[in-house]
């Protein structure tokens, strides 16, 4: 059976990001997991999350100005440059994390990130399997 | 403090190759104050180690466990136990501690997971620079504190070269020359008759010239 | 035995003396060496041999002084700390001694970081000064650990280097000092320009009684071009050249000449100044200057104290005949003569001249070595004699050429390949090999008025195609326009009329393994944009426009600039082609792809500038969507070149521009780790930017590509200069970069050039003058400038070339083409 690709959305629980009807227009499986702040999300919790199986880890933050606890984004886009070299030196393409700045009122713009990861993490398997 | 940095995880991967039950031991001592091998520098490798494997289809179990110090023997007492339990130990302790594993359980494999730098200081948050060699000789009581051994590109005791300019090193712009800081402090202080002097080449030995370098303390033996 | 040196005995004379320096080959080749020290024989009174300087690997200071000592020219022998450890250094020093050597300089030595092996261990187990002292010891009888010497001791006239520009700058004299006491008997400093500065220095070594103990040497170098002027005021620490310097270069014409008078007139001052008792000249790769600035300043002749003698006899190596061409005949001329040198010279060592002294040898055995000698040496000369006859002779058969060439001019170009290529050079042209191209006519539509523009190429013996660029602008005067501001008038470019005769015809009668030389590497191939509209710049695999010898795949590639802001100083000749859409950066982008058929935009991001209008990231972002929606053509994206501001603006760029295969730049040493690790992340190309040096651009591929970015993701800008403006120093650093990178497998540098030209020339004073009798047509002028730049950069190696008017375009792209269809 071929199995879905599998998105991982790690969050901040502040974030005003759509519910899953939003994203449900988006393909593959999504799994959102909140945080308290972006500031909180790990690099062992990237790492797991793609251990878990996924295939991409989107990383969500308010918009930089915005965040309650002044720079929790901030912080969590040095986390992911860490991560990306982590994921580099593991042989994952680094292309397959990225962080997203989410603004607190729509979600269109998120959705439309996600479509877009979506397709960039195709095009990657795709290539993988080619090889 | 001594400063470490990660090693790369393939060149630790390489060395746990054969092995299916991992122990990666972490330090909370200078490695831990300067994140290269306290707790959370332990989990995140156990969970880049786990990743790496998994998709290799080659499974591990890791155990992680953090010791207060590597480099003295009492806290690395635990380790009779817990050696038992796994095929090979890497240690994210400076080398120091892979050192004495390595003396005091010659059965057990034990890998280094960090680089060891250098001693330096923690001047700025996720900054670390180097502030003495550890030359067993100090002479930074006649160079106003501060040492141009560790801390001058070409070790020089007379005084600066030609390349420096506007306070800073010829070989890296970052760099102060530390020399004129010293000519700067001392002239403040009205003692630049100490540079005076021809300072006489340095006496290598004590910096491990000879190889290994002991200390004993006969007062403090049991 | 005679221990003085010559440069002690003239010192001591209280005559002013004179020593030069001579820089080591990097290869085993003696005969560089002895060439050079027979450039300076009775020039100088000594010269300096460095001891691999700045760190790079040459010949050995100690080996290099004996070649020196064979052509009659005293050595100064230099020996730096970095490399050896006591017992190394004390070790050499016995041997130069040994040798014959009589001048030691005691230098602490450039750092391994600056040389070709960075990665060494610096050694620097002693400073300068502790290594004076430690000479003085031997000089004494006692080695460093305080053993006493038992027989022979080393002598040695000892000197050190002083920098009076250093900082901290009144520690200097104390330094010199401290120099002094440790045992310097004379010194040699940093290159002079400031000589006021230099007074300064030199009363306070009076007031602290140094002058009555050492004899100061001031350094003088020739500046030999406006950008080697500028590169030592700006890159080189601890060396200061008034912006005077800068601006007697600026306004000369023959900048070389300029760079003579310069040192000339450096060295009347230093005379004046009490205390200075000779000048210590470098000229750097440029030791043929040397003899000319001696005799302007009145220092010429040189007197001869001693006589200077090898420790032995150097075995001469005599250059063989170019081994082309096999010939029996030519074969036995040269065989007798060169056998007969070798055997005797060798087989009698000659004798040192403290043996004689010691006269161990009777005055027979001198006669008769010396008679020996005499006869070895006629035999030379015979044998060069039959050779050059020999080389006559096959020149006349093969190439119908009369007359003879000398073997020893022969010789002479071979070294004048490895320096920087000269222009004075003037190379013979036979009439039948001289190659015309069309002139390019331009028309202009209304006053009907024509350029001719020629342009040489001519060909040189060692077959390097160059084309000239000599402009001849002719403007009929009975149609010249008077006044220069007109409306709707265009210029043309006009075409190629004749065809251009390759190479291969026109050098038909030389072989050609003669001139081919085919590089062995190739420039990676960066791959611009998204889509159909996509460009690759480099993966050539010779110099540009050497076909005869290797690829061009992709040809020169032009963008066209521009920016984010309306211009201010644009001069009208070129903002009236853009002037209409200077509103909207998406419709001037569009303007440029659409009617000047630009195959790439350059966008500068000028506006950004913190130390200009400072505007936002977001103003960036805006700019840069309205260019990607307009128009499909590949984007450079380059930003306002304050390191700290572009961290800020291209970040948040990335991600708009990432997928779109877009260029970011400039990264620099100071932002690259950001900059380099967003380009990483979405995959796209970077400018990396270094200030016009070598090194420092391979350094900064090396660091972008440490951080994970690979070659074929960077595009080199070396900091060009436009024309007047130092291109000839631009020319002549790409080129060094161009033939490392194909020559000598430097893959670090395999990267293509992008050249940001428009930018440099229309900054010009000249491209923006109004129109006027002396200067001419204000936009003429402006597009050969431009293109004169253009086409110059893509000769040295250029790839890419970001231009700003649509003329200067079409110009070089003829030209181009037509040096193609050869």
């Amino acid at each position: 059976m071929k199995k879905a690709l599998k998105i991982s959305i790690l969050c901040c629980n502040y974030t005003n990001l759509s519910e899953r009807e939003d994203l449900e227009k988006v393909l593959g499986v999504l799994e959102i997991k909140r945080f308290p702040c972006s500031g909180h999300i790990e690099i062992t919790d990237i790492l797991r999350a793609f251990r878990e199986g996924a295939s991409g880890v989107m990383v969500g933050g308010c918009e930089k100005g915005t965040c309650h606890n002044e720079r929790g984004s901030e912080r969590a886009e040095k986390r992911v440059l860490e991560a990306k070299k982590i994921l580099e030196e593991i042989g994952i393409e680094k292309e397959r994390l990225a962080i997203f700045y989410i603004p607190r009122l729509s979600a269109e713009d998120f959705v439309n990130n996600a479509k877009v990861f979506y397709e960039l993490l195709l095009k990657l398997d795709l290539k993988e399997k080619g090889q | 403090m001594i400063i470490a940095e990660r090693r790369t995880i393939p060149e630790i991967l390489e060395n746990i190759e054969p092995y299916k039950k991992v122990l990666l031991l972490g330090c909370r001592g200078c490695v831990a104050v300067c994140s290269a091998g306290g707790d959370r520098e332990v989990a995140i490798l156990a969970e880049a180690l786990r990743l790496a494997r998994s998709r290799q289809g080659k499974e591990i179990e890791i155990i992680e466990t953090t010791f207060i110090r590597q480099c003295d023997p009492e806290y690395l007492e635990p380790l009779k136990e817990l050696g038992k339990k796994v095929e090979a130990v890497v240690s994210l302790a400076c080398g120091v501690g892979v050192n004495l594993i390595a003396d005091l359980y010659p059965e057990l494999r034990v890998y280094p997971g960090v680089d060891t730098s250098f001693y330096g200081a923690n001047i700025a948050l996720g900054e670390w620079v180097e502030k003495c060699r550890g030359c067993g000789d100090c002479i930074i009581d006649k160079t106003a504190g501060l040492c141009p051994i560790a801390r001058c590109a070409k070790n020089l005791l007379n005084g600066p070269c030609g390349g420096s300019k506007g306070g800073k090193c010829e070989v890296r712009k970052d760099m102060s020359c530390i020399w004129h800081e010293i000519v700067e402090r001392l002239k403040s202080r009205g003692e630049m008759e100490k540079l005076l002097e021809i300072w006489k080449p340095k006496d290598w030995r004590p910096a491990g010239g000879e190889g290994l370098r002991i200390r004993v303390r006969e007062d403090l033996e049991i | 035995m005679e221990t003085k040196s010559q440069l002690q005995k003239i010192l001591e004379s209280g005559k002013f003396a004179v020593t030069a320096e001579i820089g080591p080959p990097r290869n085993a080749d003696g005969e560089v060496i002895r060439k050079k020290a027979q450039l300076l024989k009775g020039y100088v009174d000594a010269v300096n041999i460095t001891d691999c300087q700045t760190a790079v690997v040459r010949v050995s200071s100690m080996a290099s002084a004996i070649l020196v000592m064979s052509e009659g020219l005293e050595p100064v022998i230099q020996m730096t700390c970095r490399d050896r450890n006591r017992i190394g250094i004390q070790a050499d020093l016995l041997g130069a001694s040994a040798l014959g050597i009589k001048n030691l300089l005691c230098l602490t030595g450039d750092h391994p970081k600056f040389g070709n092996h960075p990665q060494a261990k610096p050694v620097f187990d002693l400073d300068s000064i502790q290594l004076l002292n430690l000479v003085k010891g031997l000089i004494e009888g006692r080695f460093d650990n305080s053993e006493e010497i038992k027989g022979k001791r080393p002598y040695f006239f000892l000197g050190a280097a002083e920098n009076p520009f250093a900082d901290p700058f009144e520690f200097r004299p104390y330094r010199l000092g401290k120099k002094v006491k440790a045992g310097a008997r004379f010194i040699q400093t940093q290159i002079i320009y400031n000589v006021e500065k230099f007074r300064k220095f030199i009363e306070r070594c009076r007031d602290l009684g140094l002058l009555d103990q050492v004899y100061i040497l001031g350094g003088v170098t020739p500046p030999k071009s406006l950008g080697m002027a500028k590169y030592m005021k700006y890159n080189v620490p601890g060396l200061e050249v008034p912006d005077e310097i800068i601006k007697r270069l600026e306004s000369a014409k023959d900048k070389r000449e300029e760079g003579i008078r310069i040192a000339v007139d450096i060295i009347e001052q230093l005379k004046e100044i009490p205390g200075v008792k000779g000048v210590h000249i470098m000229a750097i790769e440029w030791e043929e200057s040397v003899p000319e600035i001696v005799k302007r300043a009145g220092l010429y002749p040189r007197e001869m104290i001693a006589e200077i003698q090898p420790p032995f006899v150097v075995e001469k190596v005599i250059e063989k005949p170019v081994e082309v061409v096999v010939e029996k005949v030519v074969e036995k001329i040269v065989e007798k003569p060169i056998e007969v040198v070798v055997e005797k010279v060798v087989e009698k060592e000659i004798p040192l001249e403290t043996e004689m002294a010691q006269e161990k040898f009777s005055q027979a055995t001198m006669i008769e070595v010396l008679s020996d000698l005499k006869a070895s040496l006629k035999n030379i000369k015979a044998g060069m004699e039959s050779l050059e006859e020999a080389l006559a002779k096959l020149e006349e058969e093969f190439l119908g050429k009369k007359g003879r060439v000398s073997v020893m001019r022969e010789v002479r170009k071979v070294e004048e390949i490895e320096k920087e290529p000269k222009p004075e050079v003037s190379p013979e042209i036979r009439p039948e090999e001289r190659l015309e191209e069309k002139p390019v006519i331009y028309k202009e539509k209304e006053v009907k008025e024509e350029i001719i523009k020629e342009f040489k190429a001519e060909v040189k013996e060692e077959a390097k195609v160059e084309v000239e660029k000599e402009i001849i602008t002719e403007i009929k005067a009975e149609e010249k326009p008077v006044v220069i501001e007109k409306e709707g008038v265009e210029i043309k470019i006009g075409e190629f009329k004749r065809d251009y005769r390759p190479l291969k015809e026109r050098a038909s009668k030389i072989a050609e393994d003669l001139y081919i030389e085919k590089s062995t590497a190739e420039i990676k191939e960066v791959v611009i944009g998204k889509g159909e509209k996509v460009i690759k710049v480099g993966g050539v695999s010779a110099l540009n426009f050497h076909y005869f010898e290797g690829e061009m795949r992709n040809g020169v590639k032009f963008a066209l600039e521009i920016l984010d802001v309306k211009p201010e100083d644009w001069p009208e000749s070129l903002a009236k082609y853009f002037s209409d859409v200077f509103y909207d950066p998406g419709l001037w982008a569009k303007k440029c792809v659409e009617e000047y058929d630009a195959e790439a935009i350059c966008l500068y991001l000028l506006g950004t500038d913190p130390n200009y209008l400072d505007l936002s990231a977001d103003h960036a972002k805006k700019v840069v969507e309205k260019v990607l929606s307009a128009v499909d053509v590949p984007l450079i994206v380059w930003g306002s070149g304050n390191a700290e501001k572009d961290v800020e603006v291209l970040r948040d760029l990335a991600d708009i521009v990432g997928g779109r295969g877009v260029v970011l730049g400039p990264v620099v040493e100071a932002n690259y780790k950001t900059l380099a690790a967003v380009a990483m992340g979405y995959n796209t190309p970077v400018i990396a930017s270094t200030p016009i040096d070598v090194n420092l651009a391979k350094q900064l591929n090396i660091l972008i590509e440490n951080m994970g970015l690979s070659l074929d993701k960077i595009l080199m800008d070396p900091s060009i200069g436009a024309l007047g403006y130092g291109l000839e120093y631009t020319y002549s650093v790409m080129e060094r970069i161009r033939l490392a990178a194909l020559f000598a497998q430097d893959t670090k540098l395999q990267v293509p050039f992008i050249c940001s030209i428009g930018k440099e020339v229309w900054k010009t004073k000249e491209a923006g003058l109004p129109s006027d009798d002396l200067m001419g047509d204000s936009e003429r002028r402006g597009i050969l400038m431009e293109a004169l730049t253009g086409v110059t950069l893509a000769l040295a190696g250029g790839d890419l070339l970001i231009m700003r008017h649509p003329k200067s375009v079409e110009l070089c792209k003829k030209l181009f083409a037509a040096l193609n269809s050869s």
